[in-house]
């Protein structure tokens, strides 16, 4: 057994990653934070919406440098068919004061922001250097504990007293440990996203914001009849655009990803927003989508588990939210890897800390709540059958059909049901799974 | 105006009737086997002056009484071959004069230079004398019909350099051989039917499949200096100024934005079809069918459809 | 044999308005580190490296340690100069070198002036554009070092094999040699080495208008040939860039589209007409 070079080596500069290596820095233990791309972000797609509240522990008063684009001061939820749309919309103006709430960014200027305040605190990052897989010490008991890990450079290992996994999505390592069971393809879904230029005045306009005021759609149907659903947000000089598909689906229905975007733009409720735009970038890229059930064991001998690596991203119909789940699961990794440190045990057991840490705050606590979520909004029912149902029935609330009476909203509603094929018995159960879930 | 041709053994470097043209006609043709050069209908005034292999700081040293002796020199323009790129740097100190570097159009007051990989264009007005080198292929060159007035400049009367050792010869490199084209390139730089891909394809791999693709409708492939200089494609196969000067009847590119030191080494070619992601860059501009599409998957698209329909032939 | 290497820092994102994250060195630039590391080590000598640019420059003359140059040198500068002040500026810590390796032409400037002018500022003998180096040719240890065989790119596709003596200034393309990776420890270490900056020169480039490229009007011979190719001999003087037909398609469509057009236009037919592929 040859000594550690250093205390920890943090795998992927990633949210989750940067979060942990400041931690564990701030505590006074050496780290080395990997990352494969040529700077941290550089391998992100651009990003959506971030929710950066869990930085208030970190970096207090964030807001006064983190490179955002635009504050979310309205928030949008739209329920369309092929030809209509239904908009719940709501804005605020508290949102777009400090503390703040969410705000776009791109995740190049993000990630990279992240990185350099742990290099700040101490941490040592090292770009362009991939981890290619895990060493292990042979423990007194014949158990293996991580010690380390290999690397794509020459004379390339990196022994460690321990190793925290923020690989993202797919974690190789976490794979490599054994700490993921059978992965099943249904528990993710693929996202795409398309970044539109449009100048910052016409953004402004079509949205109805000024300054730094954004605004954030999501988008329930619209997605072509694949399960999933579409998102529309707004960057100081662009638009993201994109939609959540789930893949078994797309598959079966032989739509290519990039048409179902095409589809998205062309819908009346849609193009306005983006007519006349400048297709910037295009990109595509796993999201575990399951939740709960399709996390790996986050603790090993030598060895934690966070953020994408570990499943931690929300995605459940009217949720996306990865970062603010990546941040903070590596934050309290690193706390659990610092308190292990000094207690002189990185074994799974010294480790717990970290499991109690995500089960006593919103990052298992959220996960648990919306655990049905995902299969209930991804449902046959709620994709194919309710908004046609619902957008009927307000269609028919307002169409003025004199002479004929208005009609009582709850016949319009019974027979809108009946016309979808929906039971009766299934909308109750799935409007009590969905108050459950998101009330 | 005037311009600076280097010449071997009596050839021509790329873009030199173009850099004669830039200066109407008047030339002065330095290097080995200057009897031998074709001046016929490219110029109207010419120099010659015979200085053997091309040694840059030598021929410097030498060419300032040369052109001391000719009126109207405040321009001097070489061309942007390999050895006019060479030489130019080492003229501009010898005459103590800027240097304004690959140049698509040149006038004793406005200069236009080809910057970031020919993306843009940066106009300057030079104030005073100045060298220049204009890039081979922009402008092309008119035949000129007078037969050219010639004079020879006999510079071993001021010099000797016969011996390598003389009191006032600079330090060059020494020209052990010329090699002709390599066989390898012949077939690209003949080829009726040429295939480029440039960096909008995303791996060595893709060369594999571009090569077959080329092979599939009877033609050879070529690159883009970016992909040469990556090692994905031997530098043999590269289309340019600085490459190899092709004149194919079809040219279909994968993934090339269509710099000028590339597309002047393409010829006129019938008909040029182009699948770029960006509909704006100049070599979709110049095609003929210009497709806005991912440059990888289309041509996995193509290699597919050329094989699963065993229909399809060249002919 | 004291060796040198010029490294240019540059954006290598080729878009107008790049991001400056993406920044490094060329290709050409890490070729030439690999060819003056293998130099010096034919010789037992150590390898200078020296960027004039930027503070946030220090990155790639760190990374250059990391691979094994023996020092890194920062001429201070912050807008762009032409290329002979750069050279000149260059030349002042490279008097010392036998041999001084360079790229053959920048991405963003593109001249390839400045090692000519750096040749020229140190006396030098030039070999540029070269494809490759025979960095064996170099006598270890030996004083008086004798000549570097190298084959130089001439237009034609013909090339040159010269013999270089020393003091020489060599320029390389980017397919040469490819830089070998630096080990984990001497990357870590690098991390935090100092670079040693020099002032940098005075000077501004002249006023420059910047537009985006534009093929000028070019004279074409007189068309030859049958009736049809002269027509579209004349119908292409101007430069031929107002043809285009411009079309966004999914792939598998922009396949069927081009195996389409190649057979319209007779260089494509298909055994089996008039079935087609779609
Ligand atoms: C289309 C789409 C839209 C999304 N929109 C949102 C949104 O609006 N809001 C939101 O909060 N979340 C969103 N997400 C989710 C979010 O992107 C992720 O949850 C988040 O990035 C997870 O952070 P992470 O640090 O765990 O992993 P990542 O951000 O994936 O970082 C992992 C890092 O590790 C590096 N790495 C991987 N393997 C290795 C290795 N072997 N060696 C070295 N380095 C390695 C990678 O290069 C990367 O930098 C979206 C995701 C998608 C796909
Ligand atoms: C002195 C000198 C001499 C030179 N000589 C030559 C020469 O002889 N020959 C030569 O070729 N170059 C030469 N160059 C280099 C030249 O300036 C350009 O840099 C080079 O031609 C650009 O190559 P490229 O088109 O492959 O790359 P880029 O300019 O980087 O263009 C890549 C293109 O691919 C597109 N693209 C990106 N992704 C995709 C995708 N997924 N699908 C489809 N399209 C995509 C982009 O939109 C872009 O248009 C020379 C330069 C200098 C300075
Ligand atoms: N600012 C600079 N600093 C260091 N080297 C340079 C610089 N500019 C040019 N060079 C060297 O000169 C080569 C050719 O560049 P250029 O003459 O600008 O095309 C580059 O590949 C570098 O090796």
């Amino acid at each position: 057994m040859s000594s550690p070079d250093v205390d920890v080596v943090v795998v992927g500069a990633g949210p989750a990653g940067s979060a942990a290596a400041t931690v564990l820095a701030r505590a006074g233990h050496s780290v080395i934070l990997l990352e494969r791309g040529p700077f941290p972000g550089s391998k992100n797609m651009y990003g959506g919406v971030v929710y950066p509240r869990i930085l208030d522990q970190l970096h207090p008063e964030w807001w006064t440098e983190a490179p955002i684009q635009r504050w979310i001061t309205r928030r949008s939820t739209m329920v369309m068919t092929d030809t209509q749309a239904l908009t719940v919309d709501f804005r605020t103006a508290a949102w777009g004061a400090p503390p703040y709430n969410g705000a776009t960014a791109y995740r190049p200027d993000w990630d990279h922001w992240l990185a350099d305040k742990a290099e700040a605190d101490g941490a040592q990052l090292l770009c362009s250097t991939t981890a290619t897989g895990l060493l292990y010490d042979e423990g007194a008991d014949g158990r293996r504990q991580v010690a380390g890990v290999t690397t794509d450079r020459p004379d390339g290992d990196l022994r460690a007293r321990m190793v925290i996994a923020c690989d993202g999505v797919n974690s190789f390592l976490a794979k490599e440990a054994g700490l993921y069971g059978e992965v099943d393809a249904d528990n993710y879904t693929l996202g795409v996203k398309e970044t539109i230029a449009l100048p910052r005045e016409v953004i402004d306009e079509r949205f109805g914001v000024r300054d730094r005021e954004g605004v954030d759609i999501e988008i329930l149907g619209g997605t072509s009849g694949v399960n999933g659903g579409g998102f529309l947000y707004t960057n100081l000089e662009t638009l993201a655009v994109g939609v959540v598909l789930k893949l078994g689906k797309l598959g079966a229905q032989q739509l290519r990803p990039e048409e179902i975007i095409a589809n998205l733009k062309a819908h009346p409720a849609i193009a306005p927003f983006v007519d006349g735009g400048e297709v910037k970038e295009y990109s595509a890229h796993l999201i575990p989508e399951a939740g709960l059930s399709m996390m790996p064991k986050m603790t090993g001998d030598g060895m934690l588990v966070a953020g994408d690596a570990a499943a931690m991203c929300l995605a459940a119909g009217l949720y996306l939210e990865g970062v603010n789940f990546a941040m903070a699961s590596g934050l309290y990794a690193g706390e659990a890897a610092a308190q292990a440190l000094t207690a002189g045990d990185t074994s799974a057991a010294g480790l717990a800390g970290y499991r109690r840490r995500l089960e006593d705050t919103f990052v298992l606590h959220d996960h648990r709540k919306l655990r049905r979520a995902p299969s209930l909004v991804l449902s046959d029912r709620v994709q194919h059958l309710y908004p046609e149902m619902i957008a009927n029935t307000v269609e028919r609330m307002f169409r003025v059909d004199n002479p004929s009476p208005k009609p009582g909203l709850r016949r319009i509603l019974n027979e809108e049901r009946r016309r979808a094929g929906v039971k009766l018995r299934s909308l109750v159960s799935d409007t009590i799974d969905g108050i459950r879930s998101f009330g | 105006m005037l311009a600076l041709v280097p010449v071997r053994d009596g050839v021509l470097p790329s873009g030199a009737d173009e850099a004669i043209a830039e200066c109407g006609g008047r030339v002065v043709i330095a290097g080995s086997g200057t009897a031998d050069v074709a001046v016929d209908g490219i110029a109207t005034e010419v120099v010659l002056v015979e200085l053997g292999d091309l040694e840059p700081a030598r021929w410097a040293h030498r060419l300032q009484s040369v052109f001391a002796g000719i009126d109207d020199n405040d321009v001097l323009v070489l061309p942007n071959s390999p050895d006019g790129r060479d030489l130019a740097p080492r003229m501009a100190v010898a005459l103590d004069r800027p240097l304004l570097a690959g140049a698509t159009e040149i006038s004793t007051h406005r200069v236009r230079v080809a910057r970031r990989g020919g993306l843009e264009l940066h106009e300057q007005r030079p104030a005073g004398p100045f060298v220049a080198t204009l890039q081979p292929g922009v402008r092309g060159a008119d035949h000129v019909d007078t037969a050219p007035a010639v004079r020879v400049h006999d510079i071993a009367a001021e010099h000797d350099d016969r011996s390598p050792v003389a009191a006032d010869r600079p330090l060059d490199a020494h020209v052990v051989e010329v090699i002709g084209p390599d066989v390898q390139t012949m077939d690209l730089a003949e080829a009726d039917r040429i295939v480029g891909g440039g960096a909008g394809l995303d791996s060595e791999q893709r060369f594999d499949r571009l090569d077959r693709f080329a092979a599939s409708i009877g033609g050879v492939m070529g690159a883009t200096r970016v992909i040469t200089d990556r090692a994905w494609v031997h530098h043999d196969r590269q289309i340019g100024t600085t490459g190899v000067v092709v004149d194919p009847t079809l040219y279909l590119s994968f993934g090339v934005s269509g710099a000028v030191q590339h597309t002047a080494g393409l010829g006129h070619p019938d008909h040029v079809v182009s699948v770029n992601t960006d509909p704006h860059c100049p070599m979709m501009a110049m095609s003929d069918l210009a497709v806005v599409s991912d440059a990888n998957v289309t041509l996995d698209e193509l290699l597919a459809l050329l094989s699963a329909d065993d229909g399809e032939m060249a002919s | 044999m004291r060796v040198g290497v010029c490294w240019k820092w540059v954006s290598l994102d080729n878009e107008i308005d790049p991001d400056r994250r993406w920044a490094g060195v060329s290709a050409a630039d890490e070729a030439a580190l690999e060819v003056a590391l293998q130099l010096a080590e034919s010789s037992s000598t150590g390898v200078t490296v020296v960027t004039l640019g930027p503070p946030a420059a220090d990155a790639v003359l760190r990374s250059a340690l990391a691979v094994g140059s023996e020092s890194v040198i920062r001429v201070d500068a912050s807008t762009e100069l032409d290329s002979h002040t750069v050279a000149t500026a260059l030349a002042t810590h490279l008097r010392s070198c036998d041999v001084v390796v360079c790229g053959d032409y920048s991405p963003d400037r593109g001249t390839g002036s400045v090692p000519a002018f750096l040749a020229d500022e140190l006396g030098a003998a030039q070999a540029l554009g070269l494809v490759s180096v025979d960095t064996g040719s170099a006598t270890p240890g030996d004083d008086a070092s004798g000549p570097i065989r190298v084959v130089r790119r001439l237009d034609g596709g013909r090339r040159e094999v010269l013999d270089v003596p020393t003091p020489a200034v060599l320029s390389v393309e980017g397919s040469v040699a490819r830089l070998r990776r630096a080990s984990l420890a001497a990357s870590l270490a690098s991390r935090s080495a100092p670079v040693t900056v020099a002032p940098g020169p005075h000077g501004r480039l002249p006023e420059t208008e910047i537009h985006p490229y534009r093929p000028r009007a070019r004279s074409l011979p007189a068309p030859t040939g049958d009736t049809l190719s002269r027509v579209r001999g004349i119908l292409d003087v101007g430069g031929g860039n107002e043809r285009a037909e411009v079309i966004t398609l999914d792939p598998p469509d922009a396949a069927r589209r081009i195996v389409d057009q190649l057979h319209e236009w007779g260089y494509l037919h298909r055994d089996d007409a008039p079935s087609g592929s779609d």
